[in-house]
């Protein structure tokens, strides 16, 4: 390994070490304050790392990983993500849970096997950085461990989690059996050389099973209500960006590697899953009362919307990424409300709890709409470009089933999220002030970020302009 | 000079931002001086251009002014850019200078309406859009200030709200002249499809070469902005709004229903006259539709009552002369009424104003009469402006510019016999209907006492308009008497110069005409209205139902309550449950249905979900084992 090479992967050092950082700070017993701040740093580092490395791009370190653009934005972005998940946890589990600290270790190990899948040119990193996110996420999902529903969830997570993992195997099994290689450009010319034989789909249908289970897409998608609903606020928003965000950078450099929207077969197989997805995803949410179960289902959906980006080939990638970005933010800010209305003894999900939130607090209200109306595309919201990316390379592309059944869903997901929006704007119910027991440090932090992420959604919203030229400009680095 | 351009506009605006953001809480003086002053300050600044223009003529004719660029879109790129040429000059002037004492007259006349902010806020807005119309240096910012006249006339129209007949009135101007603004829309979008480009002047160049005379295309397109025009500029068959609107406050009457927005169609076809002389149907129909205009608005003047609604189809009237002398080709003579007019109309609505507070918000003239002692000065101001109207020779603005119009509507290229002969009789009923006017109001006995008695603030702008209703006239005279012509000299470097037939009979004989017909209908008038002869000659049965007929518009309302407003009821009442709102319900109730069934698989058990993914994998393998 040249000294190059090592270079391009300081970033996922740094993210490797943040993890020993944190059991050395618990080692030495440090407080969760002391703990969280150096976390923060760390990907602060990580960032800069990355800030630091950008001239080397692209670099290859055979045989398993390849940093190039496409690895820095889905990683960028999974960092990113990450930074705000670790700003939301601190006030959620420093009410909650008397031994927070080792949540932090769970958090970066999940994180660094995101970020290994980003760069993942191979199986076996492929199967490793998988693993590595799934296992801390078991963990992280039942972390409350006095919840019943946590409990369940996690277990519900690593039984669905097991089987599909098995299948991955058998799947990356049938595909080596029948091109002799386990590396994606490896593959992808042995492929276009002797053509593709009934194992090597097999082996492709059944990577597609363990990868629609990751991400939720119909009918592997049973989990996600149960496992969003039980999980902390702020892993819920792990699992919707980070993990999420991962698993779809793989298997879209995976598709490119074995042209697979080439494939007459995946691509009927896929358009089908994605109509299901947004019909599904939307449908199931329309009269559900749980705030987490229904971004559960919404996030379903947009993960439909997401494959029609996917199913345009390289022209979808771009738009794919925008919409990526803008969901993040959007969830993120979602579940940072979710998360500061939470109350000790319970997450703050049923619909109920939000009634008249406008008048008891005006901001977080404003945040909460804004992120839903970006999640429903309305104009001037970071959701309606993202959709609107999405919606021109699917008719560039000819998709016209996917993109009339794209509309169409859309209209029906409105009438959800406008649900929630006039309940936040409904008269109030007399409720008592919530206490707050933390420094109102934490608090103006939370606050300051998420009005952050809603000036974000805007200025995507209105200017998306320069971060689709600057994504496209990523997307030529490989 | 390019620099103040911006400012024109830009402080109506900022007075509606002002007043609109802090006008609730301002005191009233604070309300006048910012809704007046910054029309004022408007006026001064445009007056400044206009000297400066006046001096020496700017390079292309017209100061231009880019501020920025409002989008781009594949070949569409518009700019907000603000030109001032001859032409606009005459509109800009007219609509601050006018503006500004009509704002003046407001302060004090509005002074004691709780509402008074809101009435400038609106007013300044109205300002503010007219000048980006006629400033506007392509037709996209043009149709923003033309949307925005028309928002503001309809706020005003509608200003005391509270009356139901006033909010049906605005409901009425808006959506009648809403069908002009369609019209002229496609009318644009055609033109775009046509040319390319929707800059004024690319349109003048191109348009010779693009289309030839007299094609489909151009007569489509030129139509379509005709009827645009028709409908701001309350032309037959769009004419029915501008009576009603008359439910405004009276500064509104005679700053948008006088002055300023009604003309919009005027100038529309003036600027566009490039497109219009490629198409001498249109010009035909322009003509046909004005000599027709202004005979049917003058017999229903002839037959109102209430004093504003005259003064209302005296407008409609006036404007039909606009649209006939554009129509001949007399493009100058066309403005040049534009001119005068808005000074004496904005006179006669500002004064009756006065006499309808005067006199406990009586609008019936009958029930006013000898006002001429009592109001001196509101008399002496009323008489300019009907004398204007009615064109009295030689002593008056209006007479200079009718009987240019008149003149043309004979000896221009376009100009017969029979539109001569219309324009005429039109003549002679103004005439006539300024002479019952002025008679009924202020002369007789007096049958409503005055209560009060106007404002200074109010009386000097009326002497000030009064003052260029007289002598705004005396800057363009008939060839044949003195060869004074700063008007058309002016417009003339922007308009063309009208088409003369040749061969023609002296000018002297039809001025003689005219004046004859005008006299005598001011002396009709004097028969049938002085003193008390008028009562008996009205009660014989044709007459009487002859003047219902004029009384009711020409039965217009009804005519089109029975054509489309019935019909349309009828349809809303057959399609109760809409039809179209089926597929909408299907949607929902479909999305509900799927629901139900969906959520039987979230019922939380593992083993389902175990099955879930095994459908998959089969539903997976299944396919591709077909295929």
């Amino acid at each position: 390994m040249t000294n190059l090479q090592l270079l391009a992967l300081l970033p996922f050092m740094v993210l490797a070490t943040a993890a020993v950082v944190v059991i050395l700070l618990i080692a030495f017993k440090q407080s969760h304050t002391v703990i969280q701040v150096t976390g923060f740093f760390m990907m602060c580092a990580v960032v800069l790392a990355m800030w630091f490395v950008r001239d080397t791009l692209p670099r290859e370190v055979p045989p398993l990983l390849v940093v190039d653009g496409l690895a820095a934005l889905f990683t960028g972005l999974i960092i990113f993500s990450v930074l705000v998940v670790g700003l939301l946890s601190y006030i959620y589990f420093e009410e909650r849970e008397e031994n927070p600290k080792e949540y932090y270790i769970l958090l970066f190990l999940a994180t660094l096997g995101a970020a290994v899948l980003t760069i993942s040119r191979h199986f076996i990193s492929f199967f490793i950085g998988l693993e590595l996110l799934s296992v801390s996420l078991y963990a992280l999902i039942a972390y409350l461990r006095n919840r019943n529903n946590a409990i369940e969830a996690g277990v519900k997570y690593l039984m669905l989690a097991a089987l599909t993992s098995a299948f991955l195997l058998f799947g990356m099994a049938l595909i080596y059996m029948e091109t002799g290689s386990m590396e994606f450009t490896a593959i992808g010319n042995a492929i276009t050389k002797s053509g593709t034989s009934v194992l090597f789909l097999m082996g492709i249908g059944l990577i597609v099973v363990a990868i629609g289970f990751k991400l939720a897409l119909v009918p592997f998608h049973l989990w996600a209500a149960d496992v969003y609903q039980g999980a902390p606020a702020p892993v819920t928003a792990f699992i919707a960006t980070v993990s999420k965000i991962g698993v779809f950078a793989v298997f879209v450099r995976f598709a490119q590697a074995i042209h697979l929207h080439e494939n007459a077969l995946a691509v009927t197989v896929l358009t089908v899953i994605a109509i299901a997805c947004m019909i599904a995803g939307n449908v199931l949410a329309l009269m559900q009362q749980n705030i987490k179960r229904l971004l559960a289902y919404s996030s379903i959906a947009h993960f439909g919307y997401l494959l029609v980006a996917f199913l345009s080939g390289d022209a979808g990638v771009g738009a794919g990424v925008f919409y990526l970005l803008a969901y993040s933010i959007t969830l993120l800010s979602a579940f940072g409300i979710i998360t500061l209305l939470s109350t000790r003894r319970k997450d703050a999900d049923e619909l109920s709890g939000y009634r008249g939130l406008f008048w008891r607090n005006p901001l977080m209200a404003a945040i909460f709409t804004v992120a839903l109306l970006s999640l429903a595309g309305i104009p001037l919201t970071a959701g309606f470009p993202a959709k609107f990316f999405i919606l021109t390379v699917g008719v560039q592309q000819h998709m016209w089933l996917l993109a009339v059944v794209l509309v169409l869903t859309s209209v029906i997901g409105l009438y959800y999220y406008l649900r929630i929006i006039s309940t936040l704007f409904a008269s109030p119910p007399l409720s008592p002030a919530k206490e707050k027991s933390l420094h109102p440090l934490f608090y103006a932090a939370t606050y300051t970020s998420l009005v952050v992420l809603m000036f974000l959604l805007a200025w995507l919203g209105i200017f998306p302009g320069f971060i689709i030229d600057n994504v496209q400009e990523f997307l030529v680095i490989r | 000079m390019n620099s103040l351009l911006a400012y024109i506009p830009a402080l109506p605006l900022l007075g509606f931002i002002i007043l609109s953001l802090f006008g609730r809480r301002s005191p009233k003086p604070v309300i006048a001086w910012v809704g007046a002053g910054t029309v004022c300050l408007a006026a001064l600044i445009t007056i400044a251009v206009g000297v400066a223009f006046m001096q020496s003529t700017p390079a292309n004719g017209a100061y231009s002014q880019l501020l920025w660029s409002w989008f781009r879109v594949g070949a569409l790129s518009v700019d907000i850019n603000l030109r001032v040429d001859a032409l606009t000059l005459v509109f800009i002037f007219i609509i601050t200078f006018v503006g500004a004492l009509i704002h003046i007259y407001s302060a004090f006349f509005m002074w004691h309406d709780r509402d008074m902010a809101r009435f400038f806020a609106s007013m300044n807005l109205f300002v503010c859009s007219m000048l980006l119309l006629v400033m506007a240096d392509n037709l996209v910012l043009l149709y923003l200030g033309w949307e925005g006249v028309g928002l503001c006339s309809y706020l005003l129209i509608g200003f005391w709200y509270e009356v139901p007949s006033n909010s049906r009135a605005a409901n009425k101007a808006f959506l009648i002249t809403r069908i002009g603004d369609t019209a002229l829309l496609i009318g644009l979008f055609l033109l775009f499809k046509e040319l390319g480009t929707l800059n004024m002047n690319a349109i003048q160049q191109q348009a010779p070469q693009h289309f030839t005379t007299g094609s489909a295309d151009i007569v489509l397109i030129t139509v379509l902005l005709l009827v645009g025009g028709m409908g701001k500029s309350a032309q037959m068959p769009l004419q029915t709004w501008l009576p009603d609107a008359m439910a405004g406050p009276s500064p509104v009457s005679a700053l948008i229903h006088a002055a300023t927005m009604v003309t919009a169609g005027v100038y529309l076809i003036a600027r566009m006259h490039g497109l219009f002389l490629l198409s001498p149907v249109t010009m035909a129909i322009v003509a046909i539709v004005g000599a027709v205009t202004l005979l049917v608005a003058g017999c229903s003047a002839l037959a109102q009552t209430d004093i504003k609604r005259i003064l209302a189809y005296s407008t409609i009237s006036q404007i039909g002369y606009m649209f006939l002398a554009l129509g001949v080709g007399a493009w100058s003579a066309a403005i040049f009424h534009f001119f005068t007019h808005a000074f004496f109309k904005a006179l006669l609505f500002l004064a009756a104003g006065v006499v309808i507070e005067a006199l406990h918000h009586e609008h019936n003239i009958f029930r006013m009469g000898g006002l001429r002692k009592r109001m001196p000065e509101v008399f002496i101001t009323f008489l300019a402006g009907a004398a204007a109207l009615s064109a009295l020779p030689l002593v008056t603005a209006g007479f200079f510019s009718k009987d240019a119009i008149l003149w043309y509507s004979w000896s221009s290229a376009g100009g017969t016999s029979v539109l001569w002969f219309m324009a005429l009789v039109g003549a002679f009923i103004t005439a006539l209907y300024s002479t019952r006017l002025m008679l009924v109001v202020f002369w007789g006995e007096m049958r409503t006492p005055v209560h009060q008695q106007p404002d200074r603030g109010m009386v000097i702008p009326l002497i000030i308009l009064a003052f260029f209703s007289i002598t705004a006239g005396f800057i363009e005279w008939p060839h044949n008497m003195l060869h004074l012509s700063l008007f058309s000299d002016h417009v003339q470097q922007v308009l063309p110069a009208t088409v003369m037939k040749r061969d023609l009979p002296s000018e002297w004989l039809f001025q003689a005409i005219a004046t004859v017909i005008t006299l005598t209908g001011v002396y009709i008038g004097y028969m049938l209205y002085y003193g008390k002869s008028g009562v008996r000659w009205q009660q014989s049965p044709p007459l009487a139902a002859t003047r219902d007929f004029f009384f009711s518009g020409w039965k217009f309302d009804q005519l089109y309550n029975f054509l489309f407003v019935k019909p349309f009821l009828f349809l809303t009442r057959v399609n109760k449950s809409d039809v179209i709102d089926k597929l909408y319900n299907g949607i929902a109730q479909a999305g509900l249905r799927l629901n139900g069934w969906f959520s039987v698989s979230q019922n939380g058990s593992l083993r389902l979900y175990i099955v879930g993914v095994l459908a998959g994998i089969l539903f997976i393998i299944t396919l591709q084992l077909l295929l």
